[in-house]
């Protein structure tokens, strides 16, 4: 595999808050090559949207990254090394330049007061050489591309004029519009209804191939994954689980949390299949487990071992890894989840 | 206006042409436009049915929910609750009449966290309803209710002392559950009450009201945009589009052959588990027009992907397309084998 277009390794995250340290991801590792499409999947609580903001440094001011933590951007010709950006100047490489966003509520990622128009032309006079009449030409041009009727027109509205699933498709028009190597998609169509996700996964997926961009697609839907992704991460309580190719994970789930999401998972193809709860609740981020983060609702928990050391990711096929005890009960760990 | 009932009759809830209008603004001159969130519904909610409602977000399903429980103004139509002691027109109630019929007809809401008061313990929100409905005699009768109930959810003991707060989705949801139950009401409408819960967490809600429903012998107003969770727990199932019904089956019949292109389309919009099913979905255009503004003939024609001259002007007759199978659609016969079955030989139950 050529040079993959984002690395991460051993990143970090952990917050100050008033009742301690609350770490929210650890130690987490893993790549993304130009034009794949990463799925990040976990519950609610499982660092998922922490990791993505890590890669565009939106968390907020009580974060802390551990030292050892590296994200590295390789652009033509250059690495960029995220975590050591320091100027809101350096740091527009990866804040709209070469990696764009795209949130889970489009109302809130507006300005209210300010035309759709205006803010698509402020983001392309920052990141692009485009003169102030080129880039509304082109801001006309991108919302037509993403099915907006009378984009000479809607180009001048507010966002409370659109509809949510036309601001969600703004939204891409604008996170698309400068051309960006790696696009963030954080829950991108949760709030929408299933019929309007369907529009909106087709139109996001279409453009994107078409341009040639990478996407880390975070979602807790594992039958959203199932349905655009090259590969995917299972994160559970700010670790990475099991790492593989969709279909690979998908069918050969390996580690005790991916398998126990599977059975919860109501399937529409298979209705008469029972549902079988992941046992317990997920712990409060304030008691985090010692040793494997899952142990406290695993049924195949080995007693002095899971509870207390760290299970290294397993190698299940290439390609394919997963981090439990259980798989190999004297665990040769691999270099890297590839 | 309660009448001695004879026996139990097979139909717990009945709904006839009920609609819901609010009007939308006040203007200066002439009558405000009218949205019609519920517009003439009739549907048959069978005793001890898990009774699937389904729709996409403005169809009007809560509305629909709340207007059964008399939570919502009913503009024209009726209800009919019936049980083993009585039999009510809900909508024309007297003041103790409703008070009994709160008793017999009960809520889930949706959102575990605003829907318990943080400051009551466990205890209190559980008793709540038994205190304020005075259906007790003695503070030690309330208590033991309240821990069989609680019990019952698979609440400890010991969580009854403390206060919300204190607990995850999971359990808040099962307290609520508890609390919605203390009074043995026969009829709950549970709305979007799995739709805030991380999957993991989900099964478990979904198989206690499953099992609380057997126990109970409850009726279940099942409310939920999610047709795979419906799919899972329910064993009838009505879809609502608009403020109308567009088809109601049994579950497994609904989900092996599916009669109106709406069902078909919100079942084909639902992403597969299996990765090698990709891209064979038909797509809807558009979105749902706004219930102030309900196309004329089939309220569906303007997304329809089959829609005719004919499903413009008149309105579809609400038929039964197979035995106990019913569908609002002019063409529901020749459509048959181009809509889209989810589950095909799924088993019944």
């Amino acid at each position: 595999m050529a040079a993959p277009l984002l690395s991460v390794r051993d990143l970090t995250v952990r917050f100050r808050t008033d009742e301690g340290m609350i770490t929210a991801v650890d130690g987490i590792s893993f790549d993304i090559a130009a034009g794949e499409v990463l799925g990040l999947v976990g519950e609610s609580g499982s660092g998922k949207s922490v990791t993505a903001k890590a890669l565009m440094r939106l968390n907020p001011g009580n974060t802390d990254y551990a030292a050892e933590s590296r994200i590295v951007l390789h652009t033509e010709g250059s690495d960029v090394d995220v975590l050591a950006l320091k100027r809101a100047r350096d740091l527009m490489v990866v804040r709209g330049g070469a990696v764009s966003m795209i949130f889970q509520e489009p109302m809130a990622s507006f300005a209210p007061a300010i035309t759709i128009g205006d803010q698509m032309v402020e983001q392309l006079l920052l990141h692009t050489g485009l003169t102030k009449r080129q880039a509304r030409a082109h801001a006309v041009e991108m919302l037509g591309r993403v099915g907006i009727p009378d984009p000479n027109r809607r180009i001048d509205q507010y966002a409370f004029e659109f509809s949510g699933r036309m601001r969600q498709r703004a939204m891409i028009a604008m996170a698309l519009s400068t051309g960006p190597k790696l696009l963030i998609a954080d829950e991108p169509t949760t709030a929408l209804d299933v019929t309007i996700q369907a529009q909106v996964l087709d139109l996001m997926l279409g453009l994107v191939a078409e341009m040639g961009m990478a996407i880390l697609f975070i979602t807790h839907d594992l039958g959203v994954i199932a349905q655009t992704a090259d590969r995917v991460a299972v994160m559970y309580l700010g670790r990475i689980a099991e790492t593989g190719a969709v279909r690979q994970v998908i069918r050969h789930a390996a580690h005790p949390y991916t398998r126990g999401l599977l059975n919860a998972l109501p399937n529409i193809d298979d209705p008469a299949a029972p549902l079988v709860p992941v046992p317990g609740d997920i712990p409060s981020p304030l008691e985090r487990p010692a040793g494997c983060v899952f142990h406290t609702r695993c049924a195949q928990a080995i007693a002095g071992l899971c509870d207390v050391q760290v299970p290294a990711p397993v190698a299940i096929a290439p390609g394919h890894a997963a981090a439990c005890f259980a798989l190999a009960p004297a665990p040769a760990p691999v270099e890297r989840p590839a | 206006m309660s009448v001695a009932p004879g026996g139990e009759h097979p139909i717990h809830v009945a709904i006839r042409d009920l609609s819901v209008h609010y009007p939308l603004g006040r203007p200066l001159f002439g009558k405000p436009p009218m949205v019609r969130a519920v517009d003439g519904v009739s549907l048959d909610i069978p005793r001890a049915a898990f009774f699937g409602l389904v729709g996409e977000s403005g169809s009007g399903k809560t509305t629909l929910g709340r207007a059964i429980l008399r939570a919502a103004p009913v503009t024209a139509g009726h209800v009919t609750y019936r049980d083993a002691e009585v039999e009510y027109d809900v909508a024309s109630l007297g003041k103790v009449a409703l008070r009994d019929f709160r008793r017999r007809a009960q809520l889930i809401f949706q959102d575990p966290y605003a829907a318990l008061s943080p400051r009551m313990t466990v205890r209190d929100i559980i008793a709540e309803p038994l205190e304020v409905m005075k259906l007790t005699a003695s503070r030690e009768e309330t208590d033991a209710r309240v821990r069989k109930m609680a019990a019952r959810c698979r609440l400890n003991l010991e969580h009854l002392r403390r206060f919300p707060h204190a607990f995850s989705g999971g359990q808040r949801q099962r307290i609520s559950i508890a609390r919605a139950l203390v009074a043995r009401p026969r009829f709950v409408v549970a709305d979007e009450s799995v739709a805030a819960l991380d999957v993991s967490i989900q099964a478990d809600i979904l198989n206690l009201l499953k099992s609380l429903r057997d126990e109970l012998r409850l009726t279940i107003l099942f409310i939920s945009h999610d047709l795979s969770v419906v799919a899972h727990v329910c064993d009838m199932v009505a879809v609502m589009y608009l403020g109308a019904i567009v088809e109601a089956a049994p579950a497994h019949m609904l989900f092996a052959q599916p009669r109106h292109p709406y069902t078909s389309a919100l079942f084909s919009a639902i992403p597969s588990l299996d990765p090698d099913r990709r891209g064979q979905a038909q797509r809807l255009i558009g979105e749902i027009p706004s219930a102030a503004n309900v196309p004329p003939g089939c309220r569906f024609n303007t997304r329809c992907p089959f829609a005719q001259d004919r499903c413009r002007v008149e309105v579809p007759a609400w038929r039964e397309v197979a035995p106990g199978h019913h569908a609002a659609c002019h063409f529901s016969d020749e459509l048959q084998p181009l809509l889209y079955a989810r589950a095909p030989g799924a088993a019944p139950g």
